[in-house]
């Protein structure tokens, strides 16, 4: 599970459900004090569920993408 | 009987028997059956820990004798269980330093099996012999538990002796924790209480109390739910966590090789493998021309320090800033440098008490220190305030002000505000620099506009065209050449040198360099 580390907004999702990930692919990207803060995966993994939309208010902590690496 | 004879049954031989056998009885610690179910859990017993952490047989017991022993009616021994609670003076790399550490085995680490005195004891030797201190921690660590009272026949008024040692250590010597079971009460209070602290992950768990206490309060958690490394590598209270303990061992003796072995000496320069003059390439480009674009900070403090020197520290906690020790040009350095991927490297709370405790490190051992500047200001917003940005802030900045250690500040992106200038401290001589990609101000200029030409926009025939017209002159403004002339800024560098200015900075600040313990000594 990734969490999000920042509060901000999502600005971009970049992956859907399903698609397989290579290692340090950029998921979405977090707009966080004016910056945009890509999320990345750890490796290689497939995306699980998707838990947040396109300009949604994050914050701290927040579940964001389920994303299983035992592929 | 020849004289030979005669000569050695006049001597001690039979009483140093006697300690020899004592001391191998408390060599069996809790017993055949404990030290299984400690390996059984995946853990070393404490004397296996001593031994794979020090230099091979420099390990010094004191207090090998100190014990439960149990005589029958003639006085004679039957039985002997050493104290939980083991130390001496050992060897890491050659280098002398004071190790103990807690027999889970024997009451899990308990008061109930403890003799008080052992840990004031070692607390004792380290700082008067001005030795790093080494404390492997597991269990309560000498606290009590609810059995004491059965124990002692009385209730504790709570104290905790020795602490003052404890405290009065923070400011003079290195003293490192290794929480390597589940760690509770005083335990974590030790583990706290140290300039570098690790756990290790899955095995260790560090609470105030464990599950069954707190479960009393309504919360059912799992050991790892309450005090796993997840939690307290983020709450702050330890700074790292590893896969295995012969790992946190390593981490211990790497944070130790860039110490001096107290305030009363100065850490040594090492052989530099790496030429202080190399330029790279790269940085021209490090930093995106996009400001609204993040970079990686990590890559670029391992390129700018002698080649893998750097060693952080609290990698998970308030991180807008990455702290860590490195080498440059063999010296030892205290390195800080902002993460634009935390918050766009605004301070948050946790960040400010992170910035509080490096920077006294640093003062503490006389390490300079080099701090790479991208800061945008303090983290805005509910959450915030909500978390006294602004006091932990003005705390962060007391402790860089109150530092007499050579300082030097690189700017190499955002500086604003506040927590933009606490880059450096108030009017004392630092070395700055900034690179071309630097920006700086009261307030950024994205969102400072709307507020400042509020009237000026509003009352615009196109508010939209009066608010580009304003920021395009303001970001001719903006450009640190126009700092530059007024010397508001002493330096604008070429990126690629920087590894150049940074290892100079290192000579020059060597010999400034002064022993002793600093007027305010360090909290945890």
């Amino acid at each position: 599970m990734i969490y999000s580390e920042v509060s901000g907004t999502v600005s971009e999702i970049l992956v859907s459900r399903d698609q397989i990930v290579e290692k340090e692919t950029e998921l979405l990207i977090i707009e966080c004090m004016k910056m945009l803060i890509p999320v990345t995966s750890k490796n290689r993994g497939k995306i699980m569920n998707i838990y947040v939309k396109e300009n949604d208010i994050i914050n701290e902590g927040d579940k964001l993408i389920d994303i299983n690496y035992d592929i | 009987m020849s004289d030979k004879d005669r000569y050695f049954k006049m001597n001690w031989e039979k009483e140093l028997e006697e300690k020899v056998s004592r001391e191998k009885l408390s060599e069996n610690l809790g017993g055949k059956d404990r030290i299984k179910k400690q390996h059984d859990a995946g853990l070393y017993t404490v004397r296996e820990r001593i031994d794979i952490l020090t230099d091979k047989s420099s390990f010094n017991e004191v207090g090998k004798l100190a014990g439960h022993a149990i005589y029958n009616e003639n006085n004679d021994l039957i039985d002997f269980k050493g104290s939980n609670f083991i130390f001496g003076k050992a060897k890491i790399n050659g280098r002398n330093i004071i190790v103990g550490g807690d027999d889970f085995t024997l009451r899990g680490g308990s008061a109930d099996a403890s003799i008080k005195e052992k840990h004031l004891k070692c607390e004792q030797m380290a700082l008067s012999l001005r030795l790093p201190l080494i404390r492997i921690v597991e269990g309560s660590g000498g606290g009590g538990s609810v059995k004491t009272i059965e124990t002692s026949g009385r209730a504790n008024v709570p104290e905790v002796e020795g602490w003052n040692l404890v405290v009065e250590s923070m400011g003079t010597i290195p003293r490192v924790a290794l929480g390597l079971g589940s760690v509770a009460g005083l335990g974590a209070a030790h583990l706290a209480c140290s300039h570098y602290s690790v756990m290790v992950k899955e095995k260790s768990a560090v609470f105030v109390a464990g599950p069954p206490v707190v479960e009393q309060i309504g919360q059912k958690l799992t050991k790892n739910e309450l005090g796993g490394y997840e939690i307290q590598l983020k709450s702050g209270a330890v700074d790292d966590a590893v896969d295995t303990e012969e790992e946190a061992f390593d981490a211990a003796k790497k944070f130790l090789s860039y110490l001096p072995n107290s305030v009363y000496q100065l850490s040594d320069q090492i052989t530099c493998k790496d030429n202080p003059k190399r330029a790279s390439e790269w940085l021209i480009e490090a930093i995106p021309k996009n400001i609204k674009s993040v970079y990686k900070i990590r890559p670029i403090i391992e390129d700018l320090v002698d080649k893998g020197s750097f060693f952080e520290i609290g990698k998970e906690y308030g991180k807008s800033i990455v702290t860590g020790f490195c080498r440059l040009n063999g010296w030892s350095i205290a390195l800080m440098a902002s993460d634009p991927y935390s918050y766009g490297g605004c301070w948050t709370s946790d960040t400010c008490k992170k910035v509080q405790k490096f920077v006294d490190l640093a003062e503490t051992f006389h390490l300079p220190i080099v701090y790479l500047v991208d800061c945008p200001g303090f983290q805005v917003g509910l959450d915030a305030e909500k978390k006294g940005t602004i006091k932990e802030g003005v705390r962060a900045m007391s402790a860089i002000w109150q530092t007499k250690t050579p300082w030097m500040s690189i700017i190499i992106r955002n500086c604003f505000g506040v927590a933009g200038a606490a880059h450096k401290r108030g009017s004392s001589y630092i070395s700055r620099f900034a690179w071309p990609s630097a920006r700086w101000g009261s307030l950024p200029l994205e969102g400072g506009i709307e507020a400042a030409y509020r009237s000026d926009i509003e009352n615009a025939n196109d508010p939209k065209l009066e608010l580009q017209k304003i920021t395009t002159r303001l970001n001719k403004l903006r450009s640190p050449f126009r700092s530059a002339e007024s010397f508001l800024i002493e330096e604008i560098i070429d990126p690629r040198h920087t590894r150049r200015i940074m290892c100079e900075f290192a000579d020059l600040s060597a010999p400034l360099r002064k022993t002793g313990i600093t007027n305010r000594t360090m909290r945890p």
